[in-house]
């Protein structure tokens, strides 16, 4: 049986993974969130993700640091960049670095999802499109989320 | 696929080369064969959206309200047609309003000077200092040109991804570049890069469905959100602001409307001088 997708989500607003987190579980992906690079990236080090999503703009390390140690454990992982602070210059060169997508804030927890959807099916999940159910104990599921 | 635009300061060179990299990357290639569609929807004279491309304002020639009104028709069907990808663009000045979207490449192809200045003087060759000056002059010109109708410098390299120059560089080698260069990561398209060409699509549609009535009007869309701003005196803020919010309101895309009305000074003067 195939094993669940894994989903590590790093963004050091609370509220970020808060939200995200019951949206992504729709999918049927196992999630775990951190606020603390240092600590997603140990994380990172002991267990295998599929896919990994990190805001940009963090305190103690950038989100294209993070995509370069994770893509140095293992090449396969999907790494999604979110930001509040897009530019063409961060997003290509997020993307030269081997970043899987960009996404800028604000955005809503379906258009996350859809590109969970579309990293998962690049390594050969099968997952479904829709999220099982769309209402949500943290309010509107499509309400947008945004932040640095 | 990335979206090429190419431009060149010389256009049938700059079409020859969009052209043979369409063909190479499996592409379509847009040129100003689409203002006859533009001017046909617009019912407006399709020489003059040549000219537009072409001239600036004068009073002798395009007045500023119909040059900016041409150059809105022409950059909407444009976006339009980049919107759907795998595409080169040359000749309809696209690198000045498709700025900022990390998967449109912009080439800029500088033609050898001696055949350009034989292209500008009709198949005459001039002398080497007749061939400077008049080069000369015509970069001032488009520097001018595009400062006036879109508030950026063709001429300036940094507007481009890359600058090829036809005197160093072979057109096969042009052609082969432009091909690789695609090929790069970075130019790949994401979701934010497709938003934002999205964004500006959406902003480019609902300016050109007030520019008749608000010629100096200016629109930047952000997803369902579009905010409108132009200029206006006291009196006539609410009256604008509100058929403002009912025509960007007809798009069905459109959710929100913000109207910044800024005060116009000059025609307040004016006034206060009757």
């Amino acid at each position: 049986m195939e094993r669940q997708v894994r989903v590590l989500l790093l963004d050091d607003e609370p509220i970020v993974g808060k939200r995200l987190v019951p949206a992504l579980a729709k999918l049927g992906v196992e999630t775990e969130s951190f606020t603390d690079p240092e600590a997603a990236l140990r994380q990172i080090a002991q267990k295998d993700f599929d896919i990994v999503v990190t805001d940009f703009r963090m305190d103690k390390m950038d989100g294209l640091e993070v995509l370069k140690r994770v893509l140095q454990k293992n090449p396969r992982t999907k790494v999604i960049i979110i930001t509040g602070y897009a530019t063409l210059e961060i997003a290509r060169q997020a993307l030269a670095i081997g970043a899987f997508d960009f996404i800028a804030k604000p955005f809503k927890p379906n258009d996350l999802r859809n590109i969970v959807v579309k990293a998962a099916r690049a390594l050969g999940y099968k997952v479904k499109d829709k999220p099982e159910d769309s209402s949500s104990a943290n309010g509107d599921p499509d309400r947008e989320l945004s932040g640095s | 696929m990335p979206v090429v635009t190419l431009s060149s300061d010389s256009h049938p060179l700059g079409r020859e080369i969009a052209v043979r990299a369409a063909t190479a990357l499996g592409y379509d290639c847009v040129d100003r064969e689409i203002l006859s569609a533009v001017a046909d929807r617009h019912d407006v004279p399709e020489t003059d959206l040549h000219k537009a491309l072409e001239e600036s304002p004068s009073p002798f020639g395009i007045s500023s309200k119909n040059h900016a009104r041409y150059l809105a028709y022409i950059e909407e069907a444009t976006l339009a047609v980049l919107l759907k990808d795998h595409v080169v663009c040359s000749g309809l000045a696209a690198h000045l309003y498709v700025r900022g979207i990390s998967h449109v490449l912009k080439i800029r192809i500088l033609a050898d000077p001696q055949k350009l200045a034989g292209e500008i003087s009709s198949g005459r060759t001039p002398s080497f200092e007749k061939v400077s000056a008049l080069l000369k002059r015509r970069e001032r010109f488009r520097r001018r040109w595009s400062l006036a109708a879109y508030r950026v410098d063709e001429t300036d390299p940094s507007v481009y991804d890359m600058v090829i120059s036809l005197t160093r560089i072979d057109p096969d080698e042009a052609v082969q570049t432009i091909v690789e260069t695609t090929g790069y990561r970075k130019f790949q398209p994401m979701t934010y890069s497709l938003k934002c060409l999205k964004d500006k699509a959406l902003a480019s549609r609902v300016r050109v469905a007030l520019i008749d009535r608000f010629p100096d009007v200016r629109v930047q869309a952000d997803g369902s959100s579009v905010v409108v701003q132009t200029k206006a005196l006291e009196r006539e803020k609410q009256k604008k602001t509100e058929v403002i919010k009912k025509l960007a309101g007809e798009f069905p895309e459109v959710a929100a409307v913000e109207v910044q009305i800024l005060p116009d000074i000059f025609r307040k003067a004016a006034e206060s001088f009757r």
